[in-house]
């Protein structure tokens, strides 16, 4: 913190020494052309121009130091400010008799002559920090709205990105033509299989597919989704594929994000039951717990031999919840014991949120 | 002359069923003679019936339909049945294979039923032609599939194992039996050797450096 400072304030007055210099220049000829001295004496071009610079130079540093280390609060910085001008002016006339080899309690003798020094290094020193200060707000302003341009247009690509994925995902080829076909064969045979199938999908389809637009589901929403997709599957395996959902009704109205859960559950089914032989079972629980919501799909399938190199849902999934919650959103991934795997969403959750929206 | 047979190997009841119709009014000559819901039974189903013909699902558990292919190489021709081109199977049918996508029409089947009758007019008892063949076409069809880079790596946790994305790994170290992994929550232990890693990992984000030195996030 404190080289930091240091360093931006060195760097700052080197830039700003030249322009100092010049400054102060013109301020030891008007001095000395208005024979500015206390009673009774002279003061040559030369010690106006020497005093003039290191009380400028001084100036400037402290100014510069007080800009840096206050820059966001208003009071304390005009009032660093008087401290930097004050400070630099004592710095700069001792260090002024020193090169000129002064004594320097003539300023003590004097008094006045020093206040007159003071009033004349505050009122130079507001200007040029006035100037300063405001130049420096543009430019930040400028930078901000650049950073702030640069942030929206990269969010507003990943979200694009994200969505497009959402969106090859729920339309994958393989469940797609699969179900399809199934549906097909089913009309032949059990036409009212095929076509409570065939609405199944149908409302899959759109749910998920519309829901990629929205921001906010609900876990209602989304276990019914779940239950669609299921039962889709249900037809599909037979006898190999066991589901349950245990979410609680008061749960219902708990917003959450779309598509995040049923990524979980289409996992579990491609890499845990459908290419195990004799498939499993699929458990999705959900809970609420101190401000977090708990979301929880376990198979008994393959476990985790399948998942590592196949993971680009997970991922998908992970980034998301990283971008809406930042470090309160975690997915876990772990072993289902004896045998199977085990995917725990969690993300926080205010339990009075459904109430009131009752 | 022995009828012709075959048998159908999808895990999806509905869809052995239908295809089973399908074929029965294309071709009601041909003898179904067995069905199998994954892979395993449907090598075990080919060896015991020895048909002329195997209708097989690619996406099975157990063994994939090209892995039950290759098992019983040349003992039979091979019909394969996908969902989604995911092979571009398309240009590997030859005199061994063919294949249909799912959802099976009519027309496609029925032109894949010619084929196959030509073929086997031509070619009434499996060859050791056709057993080459049919051998060759199935290594370059799996070569096709694209390797996929690792993504999640099994982390040993306490008692459990868990998934940890390998965004989150820092490095990989070959000090132990077992390599170990460095994440932002400490070090675990691994069960997968240096080298099958450095196969597995994006070479863009992952290098091996020799002799363990400085490690590289």
């Amino acid at each position: 913190m404190v080289p930091e400072l240091l360093n931006k304030t060195g760097k700052k007055f080197l830039i700003a020494v030249p322009y100092n210099a010049v400054f102060c220049t013109i301020i030891a000829i008007l001095l000395s052309i208005l024979e500015f001295a206390p009673k009774g004496k002279e003061i040559s071009f030369v010690d106006n121009f020497v005093f003039s610079q290191c009380i400028g130079g001084f100036c400037c540093l402290f100014s510069i130091g007080a800009h840096n280390a206050f820059k966001d609060r208003k009071v304390l910085l005009i009032a660093a400010f008087g401290v930097a001008l004050g400070l630099g002016t004592i710095f700069g006339e001792l260090l002024g008799s020193v090169i000129l080899w002064i004594n320097p309690l003539i300023f003590i003798r004097e008094v006045g002559f020093f206040f007159k020094i003071l009033f004349g290094a505050t009122l130079f020193g507001s200007v040029i920090i006035y100037f300063w200060h405001t130049r420096e707000k543009i430019i930040e302003t400028k930078t901000m709205a650049q950073d702030e341009r640069i942030k929206r247009l990269t969010s507003e690509k990943e979200m694009i990105e994200t969505n497009l994925k959402l969106l090859q995902a729920q339309i994958e080829p393989h469940f797609l033509f699969n179900t399809l076909s199934n549906i097909l064969s089913l009309l032949d045979r059990d036409p009212e299989k095929g076509k409570s199938m065939l609405a199944d999908l149908t409302r899959y389809l759109r749910t998920s597919l519309s829901k990629t637009r929205k921001d906010v589901s609900t876990i209602g929403q989304e276990m019914a989704l779940i239950e669609d997709y299921l039962r889709i599957f249900k037809v599909r395996m037979g006898d190999r594929l066991r589901y349950e959902i245990m979410v609680s009704n008061d749960l219902n109205d708990a917003p959450l994000p779309p598509m995040l859960i049923q990524p979980l559950v289409e996992n579990a089914i491609k890499h845990g039951l459908e290419p195990k032989v004799g498939g499993g079972e699929i458990l999705i629980r959900a809970d609420q717990n101190e401000g977090m919501l708990h979301v929880e799909v376990a198979d008994t399938g393959l476990g985790l031999q399948d998942h590592e190199a196949s993971g680009n849902g997970l991922t998908n999934i992970q980034q998301r919840l990283h971008s809406l919650f930042g470090d309160q959103g975690r997915l876990t991934l772990e072993e289902n014991l004896p045998h199977g795997f085990k995917a725990v969403i969690e993300v926080p959750y205010e339990s009075d949120q459904g109430h009131y929206r009752r | 002359m022995n009828p012709i047979r075959a048998i159908i190997a999808d895990d999806e009841a509905p869809l052995r069923v239908s295809l089973k119709k399908k074929l029965e009014s294309l071709w009601p000559e041909l003898v179904i003679c067995g069905e199998a819901e994954d892979g395993l039974k449907a090598v075990e189903l080919i060896q015991e019936s020895q048909p002329n013909i195997a209708f097989l699902d690619i996406r099975m558990p157990g063994h994939s339909g090209i892995e039950v292919a290759r098992k019983t190489g040349g003992m039979c021709h091979v019909v394969f049945i996908t969902a989604y081109e995911e092979y571009a199977v398309d240009a590997f049918v030859s005199e061994a294979i063919d294949y249909i996508v799912k959802p099976v029409t009519e027309e496609r089947l029925k032109i894949t039923v010619d084929r196959l009758k030509k073929r086997i007019s031509s070619m009434p008892e499996p060859s050791p032609e056709l057993k080459e063949t049919m051998q060759r076409v199935l290594s370059a069809l799996e070569s096709r599939k694209t390797p996929t880079r690792l993504q999640w790596i099994k982390v040993q946790h306490g008692d459990g194992v868990r998934l940890d994305p390998v965004e989150e790994v820092c490095y990989f170290q070959a000090s132990y039996k077992y390599p170990a992994v460095m994440t932002k929550e400490g070090e675990s232990l691994i069960r997968k050797t240096i080298t099958s890693l450095s196969q597995e990992l994006d070479p863009n984000k992952f290098w091996r450096i020799q002799q363990a030195g400085k490690p590289l996030s």
